[in-house]
């Protein structure tokens, strides 16, 4: 059992789970009706009317509405959006045990302990029927899902089934009309022929608490006070008890039958549920509870998903996990599904079964690892009992009929976890607390303690992650060392991207109980005493929680009502060495995710899919009204399985991710696209973007001025802060752009802000600074006309205009100082001016000091007119992108003009650090220099105790094991193997024995020059043998591919040929090429190449021999024919004997075996030389082979006008040694036909006729082989042997 | 955060220079050499062995001079001895004097726990094509580099059956070691059939876990080309090529590759010459040029019974 949800409340005595929202309702002991998310595991709201327990619970399927029943006799219909009570049905007279809606009526089933049953239109909200049979209370009624029949059960030891097909017939009959309905008073009237009882079910000998109704089969389940539950059977005329599950040792207090699978649940006051298989009527599992008795049981209509309730609260369960056990490689997934492992290709969307798993194991696949070099899994079972957990190795077979796959033997061993950790190791976590490294045998090859690990992950390649209670470590299997650990408590998965440089942790967070904010203790009594079936119970509360709902908004509520054990779940994103990069909770469970290309996160919790930076930004993607495992994310596609492993593609938008991982990466190019492209401007992008520190990027989104100052303001952007000020004019914006461009230097800035703010003072002193001695004389000016007074001393004081500065001290009644200052500063005049307004009686005109010095502001030399130079900043993208859409201010110019006298400082500047860093770098190679130098030293001194010591044992045992070392003989090589194992040329060739290579080919084919052939052994011995790399700076070692390598072993081996007879072939069209270009010294070359390597193939059967023959013919025809037309045009064609030859030639050329193509060009050659001879009946022969040819329209044009002239004159003039009806063979020497039954003379090699004088002469086509040799004959396949 | 794990008893099994060792057996010599520029040894022991590894990977990289000039007379023994290799390697003109003094080292008493000493000893040995003497030296020596080494000699010599023997003892001492998977690979690829691919999965696994070098991807690429996946091999050579365009060992294998795909013998020409270039001296080409030899002289043997 897994528990999902757990609450603690007063004791729950009815569950509805909704059909479709992840929501259940409890009713409690209390009165109180919650309504809980156990997804996201919160209160969602309250309902708190009934007075006195509620038991009957029940979800509408389509309406946002639900009913209850409580002790108070009171039928309760409620609407959840509305959160209120809509009505109260009244009727019973007594408490009401179970309330249920129809599930498509408008019906409402009550069952109460005033022993009937009832059926209520909750529309009408009128009874409409009253079951009366039973003869105690009724403590469980239930309508079947699909027919027109009730269930109940009741203390009066019985189950009755009823027949309520007359009721639906009277109340949904065309002529049924409400008022009808609404108009019975007397409902007992009605009650007997709407319902009637079916089948009473006879067999507990107890009072009976609950009767279900099979979901689809016609099963009733029951549970009793007998402690039994029953299995009850029916058919149209009886029902029967089929079977009785025994097992629990109290009160019965509720059974359901499991929606989809066979079993039956129940629980019980002996504060157990079980779970009972439905066809063997046997317990399956037990699930105890400590200190509480269950109540009442629900299970969800359609998901795995049941709950239970008991004295001090419920708890939300499912039966077994849901998560697939699932590996990726590359395109492929594979997972297993209903003991079948698939394979999934992800391109193709193939989605085929390649295995069928050995049973045997009850649970579901816990996990798998895949190694993709073996074809081989790993899949881990594990048992409720951790110690007996169990792994099973198998091998995927190769091939396999997806219909009916193979069922391959596997190798089953206990062991909590294995993974493969190298193409033939895997580990194997067992219970002992061992690594085991084990084989592909299952052997083991090497045990590692690893005490406190509870769970190992794959890690890459001979790593592993090993798990303890608070972290975390990467431990190379290898070294037996740790690597790395990060503390991080309680990882579920583990995920690597694909290039193993980042890994995600999925962590449960644990189970964290969150305190109410108010809560308070109620002691409660509502003591309940009745008869059961003669004996007397006692039903009481002592004492429980009430939790107070003080605030009816839902936000609040959730604040002060959280009684419950919150569950969430930590990502935790690390790279390579497990340094951790991010941590990111969630307040649900974390399920599953994978990396996608560009290396974000995508993940799944129990409602949404969402994404992760390695930054640690993290947001929802979508949401997700189930639980999905995601395997792969390609671009919009996440791909994954669903709950019931089925494979899933769900589209996402990647837009925000993507912006941020292009903000993280500074691409601002693709930033721009996607501002420019995706609707993402918005109020969150642009204060994400301004708490995450990219202001200048901010910048450009942002059309209010007043967002727009501050952002450049940020990025101290001034031009955009004064266009934006300027467009706001605020005294506070001028007041802040003024101090933001007096840091940057921008003082005209500076000036335009104390100017729109007034600032007179700053404005002066400013004036001062710069030197502008006009303004600051206007300043004066403007000060006085303002009437201040120490403004006006001021800037005179600034401007160093003493007559100035003695009129305002005379004009603001300072006589004595005018005086002293007219005095110190020498105008005499003044002075003795205002010495005479002294009134000498009362007062003394001060004593000047003969020491004062003249006070004056030194002289600016330069007014600073422009603003400070400014270093060169390189202009970020966003600004460049705004500036290129001409949103340049006025201020551009200037600013480049700035930026421009500015570059003499930035070049100085980098001059200074570039010094700097040199100085340093030199610094730090000097000190390490020394370190060396005093360690070597220290070190000589060491050296000086040790050798004595050394030396002796290693000198001993040197010699001691010398004395036995035999070194051994050189083993015999594949390439000598290969000559032994074969009489093929070209094995030897490649096998480096030139030698008997050279004696094959003169005894098969004639060879006895072999010159030419010096480049095709060189190349063909380059090929037999491959090069790898042992040992660093050691001659590398090498290999030997060998064409039977699969077969061989150890003696059988022959070489890989690497000459292949469509190779040769394929060459041939790079001859007819040349040939057709009449380059025909170049194609002979080449088709003599191709010739001589025909004795250096290897072919596997007698077509390819054939080939191989026929190859050899065509190089000879076209030798001999190119070859001879090479050498007809050398020859002289003065004479008429002279032209007679060439004429002869050019016709024999016509009987080399040629390509049409070719045959056509020399046809017409031939044609044109016959014509000209005056050979006119040859001619037309000619022609006329040319047009059976089919040439080009033109060429068969003019030809036929030939041909027509010569068949005027059919006559040949001259008489010519060629006769073209009787067939001849040409000499390849002398170039003269070899009439048959001639004695000739051929070349064993290509075959080409000699006139008898030539034999023992070196072929004139081949060029190696000798004329007339008696030879073996070509030798190209083994199979020539035989 | 060992002690975490309970595996106290292994701490002793740690090496602080595995990352050092294992570049340079992998034949990531830069690595090996920026490793152990950052390793602190905890004891002049292992203070030496990290500089016989630094200076070995410069001998690796044909950086002979940094070794004769930073190797001094009065440096460790174990160093010398690599000095030895290096100034072997360096110079051609020398060697036959160099061997000579190993002789006369190799005759004295020899110090078997300088297993450096054997180890370079060895070398010189191999490249003279001595493998007497280099086995008969290895032979002093139980590190798993001496049997690594041996195993070398013995396919050299074509004797699989004893280097399966030498693999299993290194397999004993210490399965999962680089060196052991290496030359696990080795003998691997000289068995064929079968064992190839297991060969390549361990020159995968260590590039999949390290980083690919040539040394790792010429053993692919052998792999490959034993099984006659000819499209396979040129990938894995193209990678090769792209990390270094005039390595030796890959010429070689395009020489071969090139041929077998079927291209024109232009193109494996061009990796001919190229080979021929650089590296005049190669084993390769020594071979090659002999035999060009022997061919002319085999082919005097033959004539034609007339001349025209």
């Amino acid at each position: 059992m897994l528990t999902k949800f757990e609450t603690k409340s007063a004791r729950v005595k009815g569950l509805s789970f909704h059909p479709k929202r992840p929501w259940v309702l409890a009713s409690l002991h209390n009165g109180v009706i919650q309504l809980w998310d156990y997804r996201m595991c919160t209160l969602i709201d309250k309902f708190d009317e009934h007075d006195g327990p509620v038991r009957g619970i029940d979800f509408h399927k389509q309406q946002p509405l639900f009913v209850s029943g409580g002790d108070d006799y009171k039928i309760k219909v409620w609407n959840y959006k509305l959160r209120r009570c809509l009505f109260t049905l009244l009727g019973h007279l007594d408490y009401i045990r179970t309330t249920f809606f129809h599930h498509e009526y408008p019906w409402i089933l009550s069952a109460s302990d005033d022993q009937t049953i009832r059926i209520w239109n909750w529309q009408s909200r009128t009874c409409v029927c009253v079951l009366t049979g039973h003869n105690h209370y009724v403590m469980c009624a239930q309508f079947h899902p699909s027919e027109d029949l009730v269930v109940s059960a009741s203390l009066d030891q019985t189950v009755r089934v009823w027949d309520i097909s007359g009721l639906r017939k009277k109340n949904l009959s065309p002529g049924a009309v409400e008022t009808e309905v609404r108009g019975i008073s007397g409902v007992d009237l009605f009650g007997a022929s709407d319902a009637v009882v079916k089948h009473v079910l006879e067999g507990h000998d107890r009072g009976v608490n609950w009767a279900a109704f099979h979901p689809n089969l016609p099963l009733i389940v029951s549970g009793a006070d007998d402690r039994q539950v029953k299995i009850w059977r029916m058919n149209d005329s009886k029902a029967w008890e089929l079977d009785t599950c025994r097992g629990h040792y109290n009160n019965v207090s509720c059974a359901v039958f499991h929606p989809r699978q066979e079993l039956i649940l129940s629980n019980s006051e002996d504060k157990s549920i079980r779970v009972w298989d439905m066809s063997k009527r046997t317990g399956v599992q037990t699930f105890r509870r400590d200190h509480d008795r269950f109540w009442v049981l629900g299970a969800h209509p359609n998901l795995n998903l049941f709950a239970a309730g008991h004295d001090s609260g419920m708890i939300v369960f499912k039966l077994e996990r849901e998560r697939p056990a699932y590996a990726v490689h590359g395109n492929m997934l594979y997972y297993v599904k209903d003991r079948y492992l698939r394979q999934l290709d992800f391109i193709s969307s193939k989605d085929t079964a390649i295995m069928q798993l050995r049973s045997g194991s009850k649970f579901p696949v816990f996990s798998m690892s895949y190694n993709p070099a073996e074809n081989a899994v790993l899949l881990c079972n594990r048992a409720t009992n951790l110690e007996n957990s169990t792994y099973d190795l198998y091998s995927i077979p190769k091939e396999s009929d997806s219909q009916n796959p193979d069922a391959p033997e596997g190798k089953r061993s206990s062991g909590l976890t294995a993974v493969w950790v190298a193409r033939n190791r895997f580990a194997v976590l067992d219970r002992m607390h061992s690594l085991l490294i084990k084989n592909l045998k299952n052997e083991i090859v090497k045990k590692v303690p690893v005490q406190s690990c509870e769970e190992i992950f794959y890690a890459g390649t001979g790593s592993l992650l090993l798990r303890d209670a608070d972290g975390v470590t990467l431990f190379d299997v290898q070294q037996k060392r740790s690597l790395a650990t990060v503390k991080i408590a309680k990882v579920k998965y583990v995920v690597w991207s694909a290039d193993t440089s980042h890994v995600a942790l999925l962590a449960k967070h644990g189970e964290r109980k969150q305190k109410p904010h108010k809560y308070y203790f109620h002691f409660s009594q509502f003591p309940r005493l009745y008869f059961r079936s003669s004996t007397l119970f006692i039903y009481g509360n002592v004492s429980y929680l009430i939790i107070p709902v003080r605030h009816r908004d839902r936000t609040s509520m959730r604040r002060t009502t959280g009684i419950h054990l919150k569950q969430n779940g930590t990502i935790m994103i690390c790279n390579r060495k497990l340094e951790s990069l991010c941590n990111i909770h969630e307040n649900i469970r974390v399920k599953s995710g994978a990396w996608d290309e560009s290396g974000v996160f995508i993940y799944t919790t129990s409602n949404h899919i969402k994404y992760a930076l390695i930054s640690g930004d993290h947001g929802i993607i979508r949401t997700l009204d189930l639980p999905i495992y995601v395997t792969r994310v390609r671009g919009n596609n996440v791909y994954c399985l669903d709950r019931d492993c089925r494979p899933r593609v769900l589209t996402i938008d990647p837009t925000e991710y993507r912006f941020k991982l292009a903000l993280v990466n500074r691409k601002y190019d693709e930033v721009l696209h996607m501002v420019r492209n995706a609707k993402l401007v918005g109020q969150s992008i642009i204060a994400y973007l301004q708490k995450k520190g990219y202001p200048e990027v901010a910048l450009h989104f942002v059309k209010d001025e007043k967002t727009r100052f501050s952002l450049a303001l940020e990025c101290g952007n001034i031009e955009v802060a004064l266009e934006a000020a300027k467009a706001l004019d605020e005294r506070s914006c001028w007041e802040r752009l003024g101090e933001a461009a007096l840091l940057q230097g921008y003082h005209q800035v500076v000036e335009m802000c104390y100017q729109r703010t007034k600032n007179f003072d700053k404005l002066t002193f400013l004036y001062l600074l710069t030197g502008n001695l006009a303004k600051l004389r206007k300043m004066m000016k403007i000060a006085e006309i303002r009437k201040d007074m120490s403004g006006h001393y001021q800037a005179a004081l600034y401007l160093g205009d003493v007559s100035e500065m003695v009129r305002i001290l005379k004009n603001c009644g300072q006589k004595s100082l005018a005086y002293l200052t007219a005095a110190t500063h020498g105008l005499d005049e003044e002075a003795e001016a205002l010495k005479e307004t002294f009134d000498p009686e009362k007062e003394t005109v001060p004593e000047v000091d003969p020491n004062a010095q003249l006070l004056q502001p030194p002289p600016p030399i330069n007014p600073l007119d422009t603003n400070w130079p400014l270093l060169t900043v390189s202009k970020g993208f966003f600004e460049g992108a705004i500036a290129s859409k001409g949103k340049a201010s006025q201020m551009a110019a200037d600013v480049d003009m700035d930026a421009a006298g500015g570059e003499g400082w930035g070049d100085d500047a980098e001059l200074q650090l570039d010094e700097d860093g040199f100085m340093d770098a030199r610094e730090g190679l000097g000190d390490d220099g020394l370190g060396k130098e005093e360690r070597g030293g220290w070190e000589v001194e060491e050296d000086l105790d040790l050798p004595p010591e050394l030396d002796v044992p290693g000198g001993a045992g040197g010699g001691a094991e010398d004395g036995f070392f035999v070194p051994p003989t050189k083993g015999m090589s594949p390439t000598q193997m290969w000559c032994n194992n074969s009489q093929l040329p070209v094995d030897h060739i490649l096998a480096g024995s030139f030698e008997t290579a050279m004696r094959l080919l003169h005894d098969q084919v004639g060879v006895v020059n072999f010159s030419p052939y010096k480049s095709l052994f060189m190349q063909t011995l380059s090929r037999g043998s491959t090069c790898y790399l042992g040992l660093p700076s050691l001659p590398c070692l090498r290999g030997h591919p060998q064409r039977n390598w699969k077969d061989c072993g150890a003696k059988q081996g022959l070489p890989a040929v690497g000459l292949r007879l469509s190779d040769l072939i394929s060459r041939l069209q790079q001859c007819y090429q040349l040939t057709t270009a009449g380059r025909f010294e170049e194609a002979v070359e080449r088709f003599r190449t191709i010739l001589l390597s025909v004795p250096l193939l290897v072919v596997d059967n007698k077509q390819e021999i054939a080939e191989a023959q026929q190859l050899i013919t065509i190089c000879r025809e076209y030798i001999v024919g190119l070859t001879m037309e090479t050498e007809r045009k050398k020859l002289p064609k003065d004479t008429l004997e002279q032209q007679k030859r060439l004429c002869e030639m050019a016709a024999y050329f016509t009987h080399c075996n040629l390509q049409p193509v070719h045959m056509m060009l020399v046809l017409r050659t031939a044609l044109n030389l016959f014509f000209k001879l005056g050979n006119f009946k040859t001619a037309a022969s000619f022609a006329r082979r040319l047009l059976e040819l089919g040439p080009r329209p033109d060429v068969a044009q003019q030809t036929r006008k030939i041909l027509a002239a010569c068949e005027k004159t059919l006559t040949d003039a001259h008489q010519l040694n060629y006769d073209p009806h009787n067939p001849f063979d040409l000499c390849a020497a002398s170039f003269v036909p070899l009439y048959r039954g001639r004695p000739v003379e051929k070349c064993p090699l290509s075959g080409a006729c000699y006139c008898p004088p030539y034999k023992g002469q070196v072929c004139r086509v081949t060029q190696v082989t000798e004329i007339g040799k008696d030879v073996i004959g070509l030798r190209v396949s083994p199979l020539q042997f035989r | 955060c060992f002690s975490t794990l309970g595996s106290g008893p292994h701490v002793g099994d740690v090496d602080e220079l595995f990352d050092v060792k294992n570049a340079y057996y992998i034949g990531s010599y830069q690595q090996c050499i920026n490793e152990a520029q950052k390793v602190k040894p905890s004891s002049p022991e292992k203070e030496v062995e990290r500089d016989m590894f630094l200076y070995r990977a410069y001998i690796a990289q044909r950086k002979y001079a940094v070794v004769l000039d930073d190797i001094k007379s009065n440096s460790a023994p174990e160093l010398q001895a690599v000095k030895m290799f290096a100034d072997y390697l360096a110079n051609e003109s020398k060697r036959d004097s160099i061997v000579i003094d190993l002789e006369k080292k190799m005759a004295q008493s020899v110090d078997a726990a300088n297993t450096t000493f054997l180890l370079m000893a060895a070398s010189i040995y191999f490249h003279e094509m001595n493998t007497d003497a280099a086995l008969r030296t290895l032979h002093q020596g139980e590190s798993l580099e001496c049997m690594a080494m041996t195993i070398q000699v013995l396919l050299g010599l074509d004797r699989v059956d004893l280097a399966r023997k030498e693999l299993k003892k290194m397999q004993e001492q210490d399965e999962d070691a680089t060196l052991t998977q290496l030359a696990t690979a080795w003998v691997n690829i000289a068995v064929g059939g079968e064992k190839l691919q297991d060969a390549y999965y361990i020159f995968q696994e260590m590039s999949d876990k390290y980083s690919s070098t040539l040394l790792l991807l010429n053993g692919q690429a052998a792999c490959y080309m034993a099984r006659n996946k000819w499209e396979e091999a040129e990938g894995v050579l193209q990678e090769a090529l792209d990390k270094d365009s005039s390595h030796p060992e890959t010429l070689i294998n395009l020489i071969v590759l090139t041929q077998h795909l079927g291209k024109a013998p232009e193109v494996t020409n061009r990796y001919l010459s190229q080979l021929k270039d650089a590296h005049r001296s190669h084993p390769f080409l020594k071979d090659y040029f002999a035999k060009e030899n022997e061919f002319n002289r085999l082919a005097m043997q033959y004539a034609p019974t007339a001349t025209a």
